[in-house]
């Protein structure tokens, strides 16, 4: 359990300075970067829960398949 | 513990570095500022004082601050101790401040190029020439100051915020 905090306030840290970094980079007018910045961020954070994801499916395998 | 450290680490890191960019990006106008009234001060010199070019050199020397004094010194000197030409002694002395100053390629040619023409012809050719590189460092000032308005309130947050970013990607 305690691991599973952890990762939600890492997602939330990097959702917020995300968020930040693209207001900034919006505002000078360089919104090719604040979009790639976004991009970035969402790609990272989704391979995290993939791999949180994943392990839910391996324990759904184990208990169901019996392997 | 050693986890904190290393984080604070590297967010100074980024913060000083974005910092130092803003830094450059501030300089940058007033260098060229500088530079501007130099010439101006130079054509003064030559049209209405009949100056030496490096008595009227170590004059703008005093006049102004930190790396113009130390090129304008150096451009002096080199005019009158070394046997070389006004071309060769402005360009090497352009070349031993460049490092300190926050100036772009751009402003190197403009400035090598009016070192160039220097010292060679009579007095209104001289006003010219002078003329045409203020216009060029006129120019080169609006797109700096235009860099700088845009630019340093964003570097300095960049910084800072891609530390944090880095630092929560490690943790």
């Amino acid at each position: 359990m305690g691991i599973d905090v952890d990762i939600i306030f890492k997602i939330a840290g990097v959702g917020i300075v995300v968020a930040f970094l693209h207001t900034i980079l919006d505002q000078v007018g360089k919104k090719e970067y604040a979009q790639w910045v976004t991009l970035f961020g969402f790609i990272y954070i989704l391979f995290m829960v993939a791999s949180i994801v994943s392990d839910l499916f391996g324990k759904i395998k184990s208990v169901f398949l019996f392997q | 513990m050693i986890k904190i450290i290393g984080a604070l680490f590297i967010i100074l890191s980024t913060t000083w570095a974005g910092f130092e960019i803003s830094r450059h990006l501030t300089e940058r106008p007033k260098q060229l500022r500088w530079f501007k009234s130099a010439l101006q001060s130079l054509e003064a010199e030559i049209m209405y004082g009949h100056t030496p070019l490096h008595e009227a050199a170590r004059k703008l020397s005093t006049q102004f601050p930190k790396p113009l004094s130390i090129f304008f010194s150096s451009f002096a000197s080199k005019l009158l101790t070394v046997e070389t030409t006004v071309k060769n002694a402005w360009e090497a002395s352009l070349q031993e401040i460049w490092k300190m100053t926050s100036l772009k390629q751009n402003e190197y040619e403009i400035l090598a190029q009016f070192g160039e023409n220097l010292g060679k012809h009579d007095r209104f050719t001289e006003q010219k020439n002078i003329n045409l590189t203020i216009t060029h460092l006129e120019r080169e000032e609006a797109d700096a100051y235009d860099r700088q308005q845009r630019y340093e309130k964003m570097v300095k947050s960049m910084g800072f915020l891609s530390g944090l970013l880095i630092v929560i990607l490690l943790m």
